[in-house]
Formats: C-alpha cells, sequence, structure tokens
C-alpha cells in the first residue's frame, strides 16, 4: 500500500509508473500460482479397490496421463493379483488348480506328493528362507496351530458374549505338528510333500507380501512408475508420485487417540513399507483383546509391542520381518535389522515409546511443518 | 492554480480509482485461489471400486449407502466436524463402523464385506498423504 501513498502525494510520474509497474508484477505473480498449479502436475492421479485377494482390501494408486491407461494397468494387476490368490490362498478349492488347499488336504489320508505351480515352488522356498533368517519367528508350518486361534476368533467375532480362548492343551497337541524340515520340496519336479501328515501350511505371514513384490517386479521390468500397491496395508511403491516422493502416515497403533491417526510420516520412492500390529486383526475375551499374530514360542498373541514397521525394498521381505521384529525381543530384532541389507523398523513399545533403527529417521518427514 | 488543483484532483481520483481496482481484482483472485483449495477436500463413496458419490468435508451429513447387488445392505456415512466415519452397518465384522473417523487426504475407511470405501481425497494434492499403513 506504501507504494500508492508515495504516487499520490509526490505525484511524480516516474514514481507512479513504478507503482503501476509493482502492482501488475502482484497480478503477474499471482496469474503465475494459478498457472503453475495447473501445470505442476501434468499426470493425474487415480485409484482403484479390489476386495477379492488375499482376504483384504487391495488400494490401486496411480498416476497416469488418461483413466484408460491407468485402468489398463490395473487390469494387469488384477490378473496377477487373482492368479497369486488362488495359488497361496488356504481357504479356497479351485477346479483343476493344485493350490495351497491341495497340499493341505492331501495329508487327510492320501498322503502324497502334490505338483504345483512353480510360483508356489518360489514362495515356499522364500518362506524357508525367511523361517531361517527369522529365527523360526516367521513358520509357515504352524497351520495347524493358526488354524485352531482363526477358528476361535472367527466364532468370537461371531458371538462376543460367548467368545473363549483357544484351550492350551489343545495348542500344545497342534504345536507338534509344526516342523519346517517336514515340507519337503522338490525344485526340479515342481512338487510338495508334507512329511508329518498332521502338518498344514499357513502362508498369512508371507504370501501376501510376496506376492506383492512380485507383481511389482513385473510391473517394474515393464517400465510402469508411479504406482502404490497396497494388500491389506502391505504397501509396495514403485516408482515416484509425479515428480515427488510417495507420503506414507503410520498408524497410530492407539486407535482411541482420535486426535492423532498417525504417528510418523515416511517419504518414500520405490520402497516398501509393513505394519505389524496388535490393533489390527483381533477378538476380544473377557475385556482382553487377543490379535492374530501369535508366537511360535508361547502360541499366544505376542505382546512384546504395539506395533512394529518395517521399511525395506522388498515387500516379501518386509512381511515376513515386520512378523517376526513384532515376536522378538528388541535387542534380537535390532540385531537381525542390523545384519539385514535395506531394512529399517520402527518398534511402538506398550508405553508408546518409539524407537528406531539407525537408517529409519533418514525416511521421515515433518508432517505438520510441511502443511 | 485553480486549473492546477482540478488536475492534481483528476489525477489523484484516477490514482485512487486505479489503486482500489487493483485491490480489488488482487483481493478476489486470492479469494478465490483459497476458496478452490478448500473446496478440493471431498468425501468420495466408492462401492465395488465406481465412485457413487462425493460430499464436501466441510459440510457436515448423515447418509445412508446403499450396497449389494440388490441394495440389501446399508452403511452409514457420517462427516462430523471434519472427519467422515461409518456410524452404523450391517456387514457381520462391523471393523468400518470401528475403523476411526478420517480426515486427511488419503485416508480411508473400508467395508470389505460390502465392497464399499470411503475416502478422503484432494483435487490440489497439496497436503494429505498417499497412503496409511
Amino acid at each position: 500500500m506504501l507504494i500508492f501513498t508515495d504516487s499520490i502525494i509526490g505525484g511524480d510520474k516516474m514514481k507512479k509508473v513504478i507503482s503501476i509497474f509493482m502492482a501488475m508484477s502482484i497480478l503477474f505473480i499471482q496469474i503465475l500460482t494459478f498457472v503453475g498449479c495447473e501445470e505442476k502436475s501434468k499426470l493425474n492421479k487415480y485409484s482403484n479397490y479390489y476386495f477379492d485377494y488375499f482376504d483384504t482390501a487391495t488400494t490401486i494408486i496411480g498416476y497416469e496421463k488418461t483413466q484408460e491407461e491407468f485402468d489398463a494397468t490395473c487390469e494387469e494387476i488384477k490378473t496377477l493379483l487373482n492368479e497369486y490368490h488362488r495359488l497361496f490362498t488356504i481357504y479356497n478349492r479351485y477346479e483343476g488348480l493344485n493350490n495351497l488347499v491341495t497340499i493341505n488336504d492331501v495329508n487327510d489320508g492320501k498322503h502324497d506328493v502334490v505338483t504345483v505351480d512353480k510360483k508356489i515352488i518360489d514362495m515356499l522356498i522364500f518362506a524357508k528362507e525367511m523361517y531361517q533368517k527369522t529365527n523360526g519367528n516367521v513358520n509357515i508350518a504352524m497351520g495347524s496351530v493358526l488354524k485352531i486361534w482363526h477358528i476361535y476368533r472367527n466364532d468370537g467375532l461371531d458371538d462376543p458374549v460367548n467368545a473363549e480362548l483357544p484351550p492350551m492343551d489343545k495348542l500344545e497337541e497342534a504345536s507338534k505338528h509344526t516342523n519346517i524340515n517336514d515340507l519337503v520340496i522338490d525344485e526340479e519336479n515342481n512338487t510338495v510333500f508334507l512329511a508329518d501328515p498332521q502338518m498344514t501350511l499357513d502362508v498369512g505371514a508371507i504370501a501376501k507380501g510376496y506376492a506383492v513384490e512380485q507383481i511389482a517386479k513385473h510391473l517394474e521390468e515393464k517400465g510402469v512408475t508411479g504406482y502404490i500397491l497396497n494388500v491389506g496395508g502391505n504397501v509396495r511403491t514403485i516408482g515416484m508420485a509425479d515428480r515427488e516422493k510417495w507420503k506414507v502416515g503410520i498408524e497410530n497403533p492407539d486407535t482411541e487417540n482420535k486426535e492423532k491417526p498417525f504417528i510418523e510420516y515416511l517419504k518414500i520412492a520405490g520402497e516398501s513399507v509393513v505394519t505389524s500390529g496388535s490393533y489390527q486383526r483381533f477378538y476380544v475375551v473377557n475385556g482382553e483383546n487377543y490379535h492374530h499374530i501369535i508366537d511360535p514360542e508361547t502360541l499366544m498373541p505376542g505382546t512384546k509391542y504395539r506395533s512394529v514397521s518395517v521399511l525395506t525394498n522388498d515387500s516379501g521381505l518386509g512381511d515376513a520381518m515386520s512378523t517376526a521384529l513384532f515376536l522378538m525381543d528388541y535387542e534380537d530384532g535390532k540385531k537381525l535389522v542390523e545384519e539385514t541389507e535395506n531394512v529399517e523398523a520402527m518398534w511402538v513399545m506398550n508405553d508408546g515409546e518409539q524407537i528406531y533403527s539407525d537408517g529409519f529417521k533418514n525416511y521421515t518427514f515433518d508432517y505438520e511443518a510441511e502443511k | 492554480m485553480k486549473n492546477n488543483n482540478s488536475q492534481k484532483n483528476q489525477k489523484l481520483r484516477n490514482d485512487i480509482i486505479l489503486a482500489v481496482v487493483i485491490v480489488l481484482i488482487a483481493t478476489a483472485g486470492l479469494l478465490l485461489f483459497v476458496f478452490n483449495r478448500e473446496q478440493g477436500t471431498t468425501v468420495s463413496v466408492k462401492v465395488n471400486g465406481t465412485q457413487i458419490a462425493s460430499y464436501p468435508l466441510a459440510e457436515n451429513r448423515e447418509v445412508p449407502i446403499k450396497t449389494g447387488d440388490n441394495d440389501e445392505h446399508i452403511n452409514v456415512l457420517v462427516i462430523k466436524d471434519g472427519k467422515a466415519s461409518i456410524s452404523e452397518a450391517d456387514c457381520p465384522d462391523k471393523i468400518c463402523v470401528e475403523t476411526r473417523a478420517v480426515s486427511y487426504a488419503g485416508e480411508t475407511v473400508v467395508c470389505l464385506p460390502h465392497k464399499l470405501v470411503i475416502e478422503i481425497t484432494n483435487q490440489n494434492a497439496d497436503g494429505g498423504i498417499d497412503v496409511a499403513v
């Protein structure tokens, strides 16, 4: 405003020209801001949802020029999700397809080798690697134990008043049939054999992340970029969000805290983030929450943390590591993170304290400051 | 001298008019910009991947959303004080009802059995997150 006053009092032509020039500049800058916003991202952000895979909701977010291009990529993702879901499910049978249900069912009497798709063989080999790596905390041979929890949890959710815990003797009996070495894989002939007829496989801690990773890799090889695959909280980014990094909010495990939905924010481009938390999938018995991540030692839900988030470049590893770290003592977990390449973690302790691995903070940002 | 004075007055008036016009245009522009930004935050309702409705997050309302092949299922969307949540639903697991109210762009409330997603979206993409884990 000073410039106008100046010109009025002074009446100097030069000053007036300057004042008009400055006013025009302000307008010009404003116009630029408008245009700038329009032109900043030539790509549009699209999203799509699927509900039929891995018993959870799938979100696909992508930057493309047109809806058609986005839809085409989604179709491809959907086809792959469907394929992996049918192979890795432990609940559904499909006509003419040998999947994990087939492997588990052959146990009932016949007791023979099953020929399966190479994708199943690769996933099972990865699962065995993860068993070694996590010191047995991720064990896909725990099907017999997890099945009992699954039944009690579903019954408890259907009828909360009569919700019960599985009896320990039942769990202990089942845990006798959880030896990973009884899973015999023949890579050459693509066959699987369960040497313990009472053993069953449950790939819940691994298959989703593994499948997401395979799909993401496939898309990357085809040159796809600017996407997020989020299968039930198993997040894998592909490239950047248009020209910026993706912003990820890590959920507050204290779901009662309505003021603070997120406890940390990350910026990533190409990495994966997976959280295992006691708040995610649980049922209530006598006022206590019992969640779905079962400790192979105690056969009960893990109680060491509220949640553990894992940041890595491999979603399959992230899925397994988040489960393992959630069940391991902090010292052991920290060591595991340090000796594994490209893995960072954040532990949320039972008192709410957040503990970070050395490199985790390189990815965090202050959301409020950037808003 | 008189003539000079009126000339000066004329000049002064022109200056004032110019100043007022510029300030008005600038203010209008700024207001429009801010208003557009505010409008960017909406609650989008998607059933089985298809958007069926969208509402401004700033307006309080309660909307029953019918889902299922014959509209036989229901979820009640509540938008209140800049937050969106599901207050009631006839789904078996009630996870959507238990999910906390969402307000950040990128946040969602999902009802898996009804294939329903309530999503906070922001057209201007500044602020908000891309995904919650």
